[in-house]
């Protein structure tokens, strides 16, 4: 069963996303809104884990919190998504689980 | 396809605003929500007692039109709500209290009406955090 994780703490003060990447499997997506989205800040070490996790999972962010940020240097894996875009990705997940 | 939403954030954290543009764009998307659930310091996002300044949006205001609108079941933990000063008429008179401070449009019941939706429903999504 997939499921979607997201995540909206900032890497930088809690160990959620350290904790999530352990547990994601192939298949999984990983969505980051809010604070979540300064992992893809340039050079840092949340963005590299990023971008070496396997390819079959896949990699989101909010487009408003990315703007809303002034995050424009992506990685190339990265999905953004608007809000319609977020409902469906719940629909194509079997379960979401957010990281309260 | 059918979606119940449970909020986690107090009304002035980002996602209590987050899951207000999902559950938009779910309606928008030609979804149901069967059932919107407050929880812990959700339950503040009901209370309208809260008064937002002028120059701010008013999320708890934006929360009770887009409920009155879609004419949505919206409930508020009833034992996340007491402890938070949050009563509806009949647990002010209850516990003696001058007020009851729930807004229209949502009802207090327990933490099963969110097991039941979630049983019922094809997603459960959930908000909390910033």
């Amino acid at each position: 069963m997939t499921t979607l994780h997201i995540l909206s703490t900032s890497p930088f003060a809690d160990q959620r996303l350290a904790s999530c990447l352990r547990l994601l499997s192939p298949g999984d997506g990983l969505l980051l809104c809010g604070d979540a989205v300064y992992a893809l800040n340039p050079d840092c070490a949340p963005r590299q884990a990023l971008e070496l996790m396997p390819e079959q999972i896949a990699l989101y962010a909010l487009q408003e919190d990315l703007d809303a940020r002034g995050l424009h240097d992506w990685p190339a894996r990265l999905q953004v998504v608007d809000y319609p875009a977020f409902v469906a990705l719940t629909l194509d997940y079997a379960r979401s689980n957010s990281w309260l | 396809m059918q979606f119940v939403i449970a909020l986690f954030a107090a009304s002035h954290q980002p996602s209590a605003r987050r899951a207000l543009r999902f559950a938009e764009a779910a309606l928008a998307g030609g979804h149901q929500i069967n059932r919107l659930f407050f929880y812990q310091d959700a339950v503040s996002i009901a209370n309208n007692s809260q008064v937002q300044a002028q120059d701010e949006f008013d999320l708890p205001a934006a929360w009770r039109e887009f409920i009155e609108r879609h004419q949505l079941d919206a409930v508020v933990c009833i034992a996340a709500a007491l402890r938070r000063g949050l009563l509806d008429s009949q647990e002010a008179q209850r516990y003696g209290r001058p007020a009851a401070t729930l807004a229209s449009g949502y009802c207090l019941s327990g933490l099963g009406q969110l097991h039941e939706a979630a049983q019922q429903a094809d997603r459960l999504v959930c908000f909390g955090g910033d």
